[in-house]
């Protein structure tokens, strides 16, 4: 049901906040467009129409009942009106509705002209998924991608241009509480499934127009363009689609078919936790098959095939990947590749106290301890190995194998290791404690 | 004999004027012979940056002698002790003898003292609340984003109870418009446009402006004449930022609140995060030196990794703060220029190639701890 009304109205104020009478035109919509954010409850729609004006001032009501529009973010201009001839003078918000404005529209010379409309509106969301078929040996993976558009503005919006933002703006103030004021009931929270259609939209749905009933009519997915922006990734979906209130609809964004993957394992527990954990790399780039647009945030779900089938590997929420940035997938724990630390000695030398001449204690010691990590390696193929280990205080690193500073804590040792094999390596730690500590 | 008028303002219903014919008794007391002038003009400043003063004129018949003025309200806010009342001719033979203040109403009486029988134009001031007013601004950005159309606009909300019929609006600046406006209504009106505002676009990394450590996007222009502005201060209001792009429409690229800025000073924008440029901090030296007993030196080198996956090179702002006594070392490197901006803070313009080649600002300093 329409909730967004346009009028042309030719009022007579008895006096004023009396009743009125109104002479009402409704002009249909020309065309519409939504551009919707994936970062903030945000959706930019444009709203183009061809109105007639006379010469002098003209009076526009717009109104929006039951919707979640911000009224702050209302605007209208009149589109290739290079001469100047049609402008709002006034922008009135009438006491009676809080979802109403009456623009005063001045034309210097009568005629149709094509304006826009815009606003801000909440409850249109989207967002990115990705689905993963990454081959058995783990050396390839084919990645689709998709985008999800959720309408929950209480709008139905037939055969509109839809246009997705990938990128973080900045908002001062929410859309949704800017609508609120008067809004009669909160909106519905965007489910993982969409909810029984109503009659109405099923036939919105089968319109052979709309593009939900089976991609608009075509016999192939619809072409996304992606193009950038400022800071900004636009996708711009082909042709329109109708997006009736309360549904979702997802469109295919992305595919590449074999992506080559390199498998490491991680023991690095301030990015992928205390677990030693397998990680699948790839990086957004054309030498990896990608690289042509950012991979906005969203759900990675992946999959193994296998002769039998698909097998689950797991989800997870992936962050904004750049162009040309690398993307670690961490898959968890691997039983196949094992990691086991031990502590060989641990001693203290060099004490040193203080004393008041009946009792004495201690104000400087410092602790050797050598350990051993050991790494197996059950797997028929070679693996890329990264092990992390953070010191605290005042501390000497000594190891036979090669290792690098991370950071000032943190040294770090990588190394490949065959298929069906093991590594062990040592290290000492020497921490020195109280008055002994230089650092 | 002295004579008495009324001003009465009951919410948006009216204004009278009353010829008393009785004696100066209380207000339940009084029979009234009313006449209704309307106001002659009215206008609503909006020249302090809080409260509004409404300014209204009107034409009272005096008699010869005392005539004492009442005027009273109800359903508005005005504060009492912010009236002023004054005729408008500065050769006035008029005299305002005295105020005074019936107990328990919204209301008072001035004595004024006319030499002869006949009209007077009289302005009357005084402050109303529940008028609130809101700068806004649209700025439409170039494709290239070297350039801007700035609207301003205005928008007055009217919750005082009153109506104007029609009223000279006037900003803080000066601007006026006329309008009128009934009780709850709101109006937004269009000041002022500006084109080819020259702006710069920045990229920052502040981490008291982003705790997570993401760069911002900046647009910042100057309030001035040469960059297109600088006409007047531009007021505290909020910025919705738009940019062409480049297909014959605009995209929604972010909004801030624009600070008052005066003539000559920068206005900063915020308009979201550069997702492109990715910057990882490390501290590679963390030492004590010059140990005294609990009193030490550090020495301390912090780096910051940036990787600008762009296709277009781009110079980051990086903002770092260091508390206390400390000073920079010489071989900090990887940045363009730098400037101390105070004790605390020190900037860095680290140039980043474009497609992710990374590249590496050092920031080596000693902190000094001395007694």
């Amino acid at each position: 049901m329409k909730t967004i009304s346009l009028a042309l109205i030719a009022l007579i104020l008895a006096q004023i906040a009396a009743a009125k009478e109104e002479l009402v035109t409704l002009p249909p919509r020309d065309s519409v467009q939504l551009t919707i954010y994936n970062s903030e409850d945000l959706t930019l729609v444009r709203d183009n129409r061809t109105l007639s004006f006379k010469q002098g001032d003209n009076r526009l009501q717009f109104s929006w009942a039951n919707t979640l529009i911000d009224p702050t973010s209302v605007e209208f201009r009149a589109i290739d009106d290079k001469d100047g001839n049609v402008e709002v003078t006034e922008t009135s918000f009438p006491p009676e509705s809080f979802e109403m404005l009456i623009w005063t529209v001045t034309c210097k010379k009568e005629g149709a002209y094509k304006v826009e409309i815009s606003y801000f509106t909440s409850g249109i969301s989207w967002g990115a998924e990705y689905q993963g078929q990454v081959s058995e040996d783990e050396s390839s993976m084919e990645l689709q991608g998709f985008v999800t558009v959720h309408n929950y503005s209480g709008e139905d919006y037939e055969n509109a241009s839809v246009r997705l933002v990938v990128g973080v703006i900045h908002m001062v103030e929410r859309v949704i509480d800017l609508a609120r004021p008067r809004r009669p009931s909160p909106p519905v929270p965007a489910p993982s499934v969409p909810g029984s259609p109503s009659k109405e939209n099923l036939r919105k749905m089968d319109s052979p127009a709309s593009g939900l009933g089976g991609g608009g009519g075509m016999s192939r997915p619809k072409e996304i363009d992606k193009t950038g922006l400022s800071e900004y990734y636009i996708y711009a979906v082909e042709g329109t689609e109708t997006v009736p209130n309360t549904w979702s609809k997802r469109l295919k964004s992305l595919t590449a078919p074999a992506i080559p993957l390199k498998t490491n394992y991680y023991l690095q527990p301030r990015k992928f936790g205390p677990l030693f954990t397998k990680v699948l790399e790839f990086k957004n780039n054309e030498e990896h098959k990608l690289g042509k647009e950012p991979l906005p945030d969203g759900i990675i779900r992946l999959y193994r095939r296998s002769a039998a089938g698909l097998t689950w590997m797991g989800a997870l929420a992936s962050k904004y990947i750049a162009k040309n940035d690398e993307v670690k997938i961490n898959v968890g724990p691997d039983p196949e590749v094992t990691l086991k630390e031990k502590r060989l000695s641990f001693k203290k030398i060099d004490l040193s106290f203080e004393s008041n001449g009946r009792n004495r204690w201690i104000v400087g010691w410092t602790t050797v301890e050598e350990f051993e990590i050991e790494v197996k390696n059950f797997r028929g193929r070679a693996v890329g190995v990264e092990i992390h280990r953070t010191c605290g205080g005042d501390f000497d690193f000594a190891s036979d194998d090669s290792f690098a500073n991370e950071d000032f804590q943190t040294r770090k040792f990588v190394f490949a290791l065959g298929a069906n094999t093991s590594k062990k390596i040592k290290f000492t730690v020497t921490t020195r404690g109280g008055t002994n500590a230089k650092k | 004999m002295k004579y008495r008028i009324f001003f009465s303002m009951f919410g948006a219903a009216g204004i009278a004027a009353v010829l008393s014919l009785m004696s100066p008794t209380p207000a339940q007391a009084r029979i009234k012979l009313a006449t209704l002038p309307a106001r002659d003009k009215v206008s609503v400043r909006f020249d302090h940056p809080t409260a509004v003063l409404v300014e209204e004129e009107r034409t009272i018949s005096l008699q010869k002698d005392v005539n004492m003025v009442d005027f009273s309200w109800a359903g508005t806010t005005i504060d009492k002790g912010s009236i002023v009342f004054r005729p408008v001719k500065a050769d006035s033979k008029v005299v305002i003898l005295s105020t005074s203040y019936p107990p328990g109403e919204n209301a008072l009486t001035w004595a004024v003292y006319a030499p002869a029988a006949g009209s007077e134009a009289f302005r009357i001031s005084y402050l109303m609340g529940n008028i609130q007013r809101e700068t806004s601004y649209t700025a439409l950005v170039s494709k290239d984003e070297s350039t801007c159309t700035l609207r301003h606009n205005f928008t007055i909300r009217n919750w005082s109870g009153e109506a104007f019929d029609a009223a000279d609006f006037i900003t803080r600046e000066g601007k006026r418009f006329e309008k009128a406006m009934t009780n709850g209504e709101a109006k937004k009106v269009l000041v002022n446009k500006w084109d080819g505002v020259k702006l710069k676009k920045e990229y920052v990394y502040d981490t008291t402006r982003h705790s997570e450590g993401k760069v911002l996007t900046d647009y910042v222009m100057m309030n001035a004449r040469d960059s297109g502005l600088g006409q007047i201060p531009l007021e505290f209001g909020k910025v919705r930022i738009y940019q062409d792009d480049g297909k014959g429409t605009t995209a929604f690229t972010g909004e801030d609140w624009g600070k008052f800025t005066p003539i000559g000073d920068e206005l900063r924008l915020n308009i979201g995060i550069a997702q492109d440029i990715k910057i990882e901090l490390k501290k590679m030296v963390n030492d004590r030196e010059n140990v005294r007993g609990n009193v030490f030196d550090t020495n301390e080198v912090d780096e910051y990794e940036v990787k600008n996956f762009k296709d277009t090179a781009a110079t980051v702002v990086f903002v770092v703060r260091v508390q206390g006594e400390w000073a920079m070392q010489n071989d900090s490197a990887g940045f363009e220029k730098f400037e101390r901006m105070d004790n605390e803070t020190i900037k860095f313009w680290v140039p980043a190639p474009a497609k992710g080649t990374p590249v590496k600002l050092k920031f080596h300093y000693k902190r000094l701890n001395n007694w």
